[in-house]
C-alpha cells in the first residue's frame, strides 16, 4: 500500500496524500504564483525540500538550529483579553499584562500596543488614553514596543466617514467621483495617521506597525505610503513596519502612483521596494490561503510569492503568518501542524527575515 | 465568406479595451454578419468574462470593469433594436447581495455586486450590517433567484445560516439559491449550513451564479 501523509485543506480539513500527489500539488501551487506574479517557480530542490517539510512525522516541526528568526505580534495586546470576535482567548487582563506576558512568557521579540478598534481613525478621540498606556508599558518592558493599527481607509467613507462610498459611486457609473472620493480619503488617512503617531512617539513608542495596508485598495496603500514617508522625515530613527492586507493591491482607483509606480495590481515582490522607498524598516508581505486547495498547494504558492518578495526587497521581510495567510488554513485557531510547517518553509525556503 | 469569428473577436476585444465607441463600432460591424444573440453571447459576454479574469490577475481595475460594463450595456442596447420584443433586456437572473448584521465589511461584497452586475445579473446590493430579515424581505420584493451573503468575521458567519433558516421558515428556500462568501467562509461551512454554493472571489461568484441560475 502506498504511504499517505496527513496534510490539511485550506479550510483546515484533514486530507491524506501520497508523496506523488504532494509533489504535484506543490508544482501546481508554485506554478500558480509564478503565473500570476510573473516570477520564477520554485526549483526542483526547493520543491523536494518543501515536500520533505510537509511529510515530516512530527506533529510540530521547527527550523534548524541557527536559523531562528524574530517573531513579532500584531494586535497582541488584545489577543489575551479579547474574545473570539477579535481573535482573542478571553482571559481578563489589562493591555500592560498582555504586553508583559508576551515579553516574559511567550518569548516575543517585539510587541505592539493596539486599541480595541485597531484602526488609526478611531484612535484620534482616545489618543491621550493610548499615550498613557504606551508610557506605562514602556516603563515596565524591555523589548521594542510599537504602536499598531490598521490604516483601514474604509472608515473614511459613508456611513463611517465624510466621503461618499466609492463602491456605491462605481455601481452608479460615477467613476470620476469615486476616484475623487478615494483621493480625499487617502489624504485624510495620511494626515490622521501622522497626527496619531506623533503623539505616540512623544509618549515613547519605539515604532509603528501599519497592519493590513491596502485593505481598501490602491488608495489605502497610497495614503499609507505617504504616511510612512512623512513619519520617516519627521523621525529618522523610528522603526516603521508596513504589513499588507492581501497578496495583490486591489485596483479600486486604478491610476494612483507612488514614486512613478502604479499601485493597483502590485504583487508582494513589487510592493516591497515601494515600502523601502517610502522609508519603512520592515515589510510584511501577505499571501492569501485558498480554502478549497490543499496545504501543499497553498504553501508552495505562498513560499513562491514570498521568496520573490524577499529577493526584491532591500529591507527585511517579516511574512504575515496566521489564520488564512502564509499557507496556513483559515481557522480561528490554526492547527499547530500546519502553522509550524508553513513557518519552517517560509524561513528555510523563502528566506524570510522574520515572522 | 465573412470572418464571423473575427467579428466576434473584435467585439470581445473592444469590450476588453473598455471603450464604448470601440464596442459600438465593432457591434455595428458584426450586426451585418451575425444574429444579435450570438454577438451578445460570444462577443460581448465573452469579452466581459475576460475583463473579470484580468481584474483578478491585477491587469485591469475596478474603473475598467465599470467602463467595460457600461460599454457592453450600450452594445446590447444597439443589438436589441434588431431583436424581437420578448427577448429584449433579458437579465441572467436577480440577485440580492449583502453583508450580514454585525459585520461592517463592505468592499469585497461591493466588488462581487459590481462583477455580477457587469456579467448581466440584476443585482440589489442591500449594503452591510444588514438585519437577517431584510435579506428575505428584499428577495421577496424583487422575486430574487439568488441571495448572496457575505461575512468577514468568524463571529458573524452564523448570520449566513440564519438567513437560510429564515428562508426555510418562510417557505422560500426551494426557489431561492444561496451563495456564501467572505474571508472565514469555506466550502465546508457552505455544506454545513446548506448553502447552494461558496465563492472564493468575485469572478468565482460570477461563474457559480451562472452555473446555478442558467
Amino acid at each position: 500500500m502506498v504511504t499517505e501523509y496527513a496534510l490539511r485543506m485550506g479550510d483546515g480539513k484533514r486530507v491524506f496524500l501520497t508523496r506523488e500527489k504532494i509533489l504535484s500539488e506543490i508544482e501546481a501551487g508554485s506554478g500558480n504564483a509564478a503565473d500570476l506574479g510573473e516570477i520564477p517557480d520554485l526549483s526542483a530542490d526547493e520543491i523536494d525540500r518543501l515536500a520533505e517539510i510537509l511529510m515530516m512525522p512530527g506533529k510540530a516541526v521547527s527550523v534548524e538550529q541557527g536559523m531562528e528568526v524574530p517573531v513579532t505580534h500584531d494586535i497582541g495586546t488584545i489577543r489575551l483579553d479579547g474574545d473570539q470576535g477579535n481573535s482573542g482567548v478571553g482571559i481578563p487582563s489589562s493591555r500592560l499584562v498582555s504586553c508583559m506576558t508576551h515579553e516574559r512568557a511567550f518569548g516575543a521579540d517585539t510587541m505592539e500596543l493596539g486599541h480595541i478598534d485597531y484602526s488609526f481613525k478611531p484612535v484620534k478621540p482616545v489618543v491621550a488614553n493610548e499615550c498613557q498606556a504606551m508610557e506605562v508599558c514602556q516603563q515596565n518592558m524591555i523589548i521594542p514596543l510599537f504602536y499598531g493599527a490598521m490604516p483601514n481607509m474604509g472608515l473614511y467613507y459613508t456611513p463611517d466617514g465624510p466621503f461618499e462610498n466609492p463602491g456605491d459611486l462605481m455601481k452608479a457609473f460615477k467613476i470620476d467621483k469615486a476616484k475623487d472620493s478615494m483621493e480625499h480619503a487617502a489624504e485624510h488617512l495620511t494626515r490622521d495617521t501622522v497626527w496619531v503617531m506623533q503623539k505616540l512617539f512623544a509618549s515613547g513608542a519605539d515604532g509603528v506597525n501599519f497592519d493590513t495596508t491596502a485593505a481598501a485598495g490602491d488608495a489605502d496603500m497610497y495614503g499609507t505610503l505617504n504616511a510612512v514617508k512623512t513619519l520617516r522625515a519627521l523621525y529618522p530613527e523610528m522603526y516603521i513596519e508596513m504589513g499588507m492586507a492581501g497578496e495583490m493591491v486591489l485596483g479600486m482607483h486604478g491610476e494612483l502612483e507612488y514614486d512613478g509606480v502604479r499601485l493597483a495590481g502590485l504583487w508582494p515582490h513589487e510592493q516591497a521596494p515601494l515600502a523601502a522607498t517610502a522609508g519603512a524598516n520592515v515589510f510584511g508581505p501577505v499571501v492569501n490561503t485558498n480554502t478549497s486547495k490543499t496545504s501543499a498547494w497553498n504553501l508552495a504558492r505562498a513560499v513562491t510569492f514570498i521568496k520573490a518578495a524577499v529577493e526584491a526587497s532591500s529591507i527585511p521581510c517579516h511574512v504575515n503568518m496566521g489564520m488564512g495567510v502564509g499557507g496556513i488554513p483559515m481557522l480561528e485557531t490554526p492547527p499547530v501542524d500546519a502553522v509550524t510547517r508553513a513557518s519552517k518553509a517560509m524561513v528555510e525556503i523563502a528566506g524570510v527575515d522574520g515572522i | 465568406m465573412a470572418d464571423f469569428e473575427g467579428s466576434l473577436h473584435e467585439v470581445a476585444d473592444a469590450v476588453i479595451s473598455c471603450k464604448k465607441e470601440k464596442v459600438l463600432e465593432a457591434v455595428e460591424k458584426a450586426k451585418a454578419e451575425l444574429p444579435p444573440e450570438e454577438i451578445i453571447d460570444k462577443g460581448l459576454s465573452a469579452g466581459m468574462n475576460q475583463v473579470g479574469v484580468l481584474f483578478e490577475r491585477g491587469k485591469l481595475f475596478l474603473p475598467h470593469v465599470m467602463m467595460a460594463a457600461d460599454a457592453m450595456t450600450a452594445g446590447v442596447k444597439l443589438l436589441e433594436e434588431g431583436m424581437p420584443a420578448g427577448s429584449r433586456e433579458k437579465k441572467l437572473g436577480t440577485i440580492v447581495n449583502g453583508t450580514v448584521e454585525g459585520d461592517v465589511h463592505d468592499i469585497g461584497k461591493s466588488i462581487v455586486s459590481t462583477m455580477l452586475q457587469s456579467a448581466g445579473f440584476e443585482v440589489h446590493d442591500i449594503g452591510r450590517d444588514v438585519p437577517i430579515r431584510n435579506f428575505v424581505q428584499k428577495a421577496k420584493e424583487t422575486d430574487a433567484d439568488m441571495i448572496g451573503i457575505s461575512a468577514l468575521m468568524t463571529t458573524t458567519l452564523q448570520g449566513q445560516r440564519e438567513v437560510i433558516e429564515l428562508l426555510k421558515e418562510e417557505g422560500l428556500r426551494s426557489r431561492v439559491k444561496i451563495m456564501v462568501g467572505g474571508a472565514p467562509a469555506t466550502q465546508a461551512w457552505a455544506d454545513k449550513i446548506g448553502a447552494d454554493c461558496y465563492a472564493e472571489n468575485a469572478s468565482e461568484a460570477v461563474s457559480k451564479a451562472k452555473e446555478l441560475l442558467l
